[in-house]
């Protein structure tokens, strides 16, 4: 059967084509979205990490995922804060964003707060309108040290970069974000770490019992979370799945149903020669299959080539592609294909044997 | 093969009774076969004669299990294909029934070798190859093993058709018009293989066709018109050639 079926790929090459490379196009689709995007999350996740925190503590019902600009948190529960037991050190932030740049407003200690932060260029901030930022920023933005940039409609001065990996790209004072956010005295999160000889658990036990009802989250699960909470990413890894599913499936169905035209007469043969409905159903299912798993394989080519010309374009876009999504885009494709073949596979299987060999 | 009837004599391969096919589309009906009846006994080769539109093709899909009769009984080798269900005839098809087609019906897409192969793999799982071998240089082919149908000839298509047929030593042999679609040198030569596959191996073979001259080569001739069977022909010639044989 299999002669047969890499036969009749051969013999209509033009169709075999287009067939795999919607099924690739399909998979690679998906493949390069989700790294992105997972790539982004992933990338924002560890960046927070990196700034040394042990825990996030937030006002109820806040974001997770500091995306949105909000300022709940009262300055002075800092001090609240601050004497739990087992606590080192906070940190206050007020989240902000400036078209889909995401702005931290923390105070100038947040360099002795972050043990990986490491200027570059400069220094930190000193006054209101000085902002420091990473180097990806500045090279993306083709800033320099002591230029001045717009910031929050603002004109801000560039007086430090730092390396980047820690927290976001862009920080700015925190009595300047409170006061461009008309927040005085409020901020988004804090960022806790914790004395050395206590325990998480503990230090979260206590934070929770300080603070009812407020949102604490480890730093070390933040990459879940974000993941988790992020608001449209996963229907659109979702969206992008399912439109590569419904491009296999599509294609699949309409290349196997004209492929069932073009072979009338073929089946009509395999009939005669005593070939039963289920062969000629396995036929069908087995040549799409195969369709659709060098579909999977010229799909994983594209995504390499995809990645490299992204990565030359844009040097800086972090790109992650979970495991699961490598196992499942493919997965998905091949069933979205043999789906499609069903019905021609079947509409094969019920061609009149005789009616087939006089088709012309 | 729960039919299997016993009654059948042992010698004779194929019985038809009373078979009656009419053509149903909407309210319209067509008769193409008004109560034919023959037995045709094992290592016999039978030509069914007659023009186009008599119910000739019909009656070899019939016996082929391609169609189901309206009714009528069919019995191959014991087996009632008139009552079977098409799982059933499909599996006597493939293990008892060789089909040679006027069109040769070759796979496009195999080369010679490959379209014996397939019909042997969907008989048993297995192919022989040195048996399709010889076969292929037994009717000539050795060099064309590996060509696909459009290389061949429409002579050598036919005799790959030939090999495919009999690759599964069917106990019968169905042709439909073999020589319809062949110059007279290449009909000669199918008509001429045919008749040694009768005579030497003693494959029973049932033949359509409406040239004199291909009816010929058979034992037996059976005249039909409008769907009925007119006359049984003893093909004297052909009686002669098998007392000397």
């Amino acid at each position: 059967m299999l002669k047969l079926i890499s036969a009749n790929l051969k013999e209509r090459p033009t169709r075999t084509i287009v067939s795999v490379l919607a099924v690739a196009l399909g998979v690679a689709l998906v493949l390069i979205s989700v790294g992105l995007a997972n790539g982004q999350l992933t990338e924002h996740a560890m960046r927070l990490q990196r700034i040394g925190a042990d825990l996030l503590l937030q006002p109820p019902n806040s974001s997770h995922i500091l995306a949105i600009s909000s300022a709940a948190l009262d300055e002075r529960l800092l001090t609240l804060a601050q004497e739990v037991e087992g606590v080192a050190d906070v940190s206050p932030v007020l989240v902000m964003t400036d078209r889909f740049k995401q702005i931290f407003g923390m105070e100038r200690q947040f360099v002795e707060f972050s043990p990986n932060m490491e200027f570059v260029q400069g220094r930190m901030f000193q006054a209101p309108y000085e902002t420091v930022v990473d180097t990806i920023y500045a090279e993306n933005n083709h800033v320099a040290l002591g230029q001045m940039h717009e910031l929050l409609a603002h004109e801000f001065r560039i007086v430090g970069i730092y390396k980047a990996g820690t927290a976001v790209r862009v920080m700015i004072p925190l009595e300047t974000a409170q006061e461009l956010n008309g927040s005085p005295g409020k901020c988004s999160v804090f960022f806790i770490r914790a004395a050395a000889d206590v325990p998480l658990e503990t230090l979260e036990s206590r934070l929770m019992e300080r603070f009812k009802g407020f949102t604490i989250m480890r730093s070390a699960e933040l990459q879940e979370i974000w993941i988790e909470n992020t608001p449209a990413v996963k229907p659109f890894m979702m969206a992008i799945t399912s439109i590569a599913v419904v491009v296999s499936f599509l294609v699949i169905l309409l290349s196997m149903y004209s492929t069932i035209t073009e072979r009338t007469r073929e089946i009509g043969i395999l009939r005669s020669l005593g070939a039963s409905k289920g062969y000629i159903v396995q036929l069908i299912l087995k040549e799409s299959l195969l369709i659709c798993l060098i579909g999977v394989v010229v799909g994983f080519a594209l995504n390499v080539v995809g990645l490299y010309l992204v990565g030359r374009a844009f040097p800086t876009l972090p790109v992650d592609t979970p495991f699961w999504w490598r196992v499942g885009a493919p997965v998905m494709a091949v069933l979205g294909g043999t789906v499609g073949s069903i019905y021609p596979a079947i509409k094969a299987a019920r061609l009149d044997p005789v009616k087939a060999l006089g088709y012309e | 093969m729960s039919k299997k009837l016993d009654i059948v004599k042992k010698q004779e391969l194929l019985k038809v009774e009373d078979l009656h096919m009419v053509y149903r589309s909407g309210k319209l009906e067509s008769t193409a076969l008004r109560g034919v009846s023959f037995r045709v006994k094992a290592g016999e080769f039978v030509a069914i004669m007659g023009p186009s539109g008599c119910g000739k093709s019909t009656l070899l899909h019939i016996l082929g299990g391609l169609l189901r009769p309206t009714s009528g009984e069919v019995l191959i080798d014991g087996f009632d294909m008139a009552q079977a269900r098409d799982g059933e005839r499909t599996k006597v098809r493939r293990d008892k029934i060789g089909f040679v087609f006027q069109r040769f019906n070759l796979l496009p897409t195999l080369t010679a070798r490959d379209n014996i192969e397939l019909a042997s793999r969907l008989h048993n799982n297995h192919f022989d190859i040195a048996k399709a071998n010889e076969m292929l240089r037994m009717l000539g082919l050795k060099d064309k093993m590996h060509h696909k149908p459009s290389e061949l000839s429409g002579g050598e298509q036919q005799r790959v058709a030939i090999a495919r047929a009999l690759i599964n030593r069917p106990v019968l042999l169905l042709a439909d018009e073999p020589t319809g679609n062949l110059d007279s040198g290449n009909s000669r030569m199918v008509l001429e293989m045919l008749k040694n596959l009768n005579q030497e191996y003693k494959q029973t073979i049932l033949m359509i066709t409406h040239d004199h001259e291909a009816a010929a080569s058979a034992g037996r001739i059976l005249e039909m018109r409008d769907g009925k069977l007119l006359s049984r022909v003893q093909n004297l010639f052909y009686a002669m050639e098998q007392k000397l044989l």
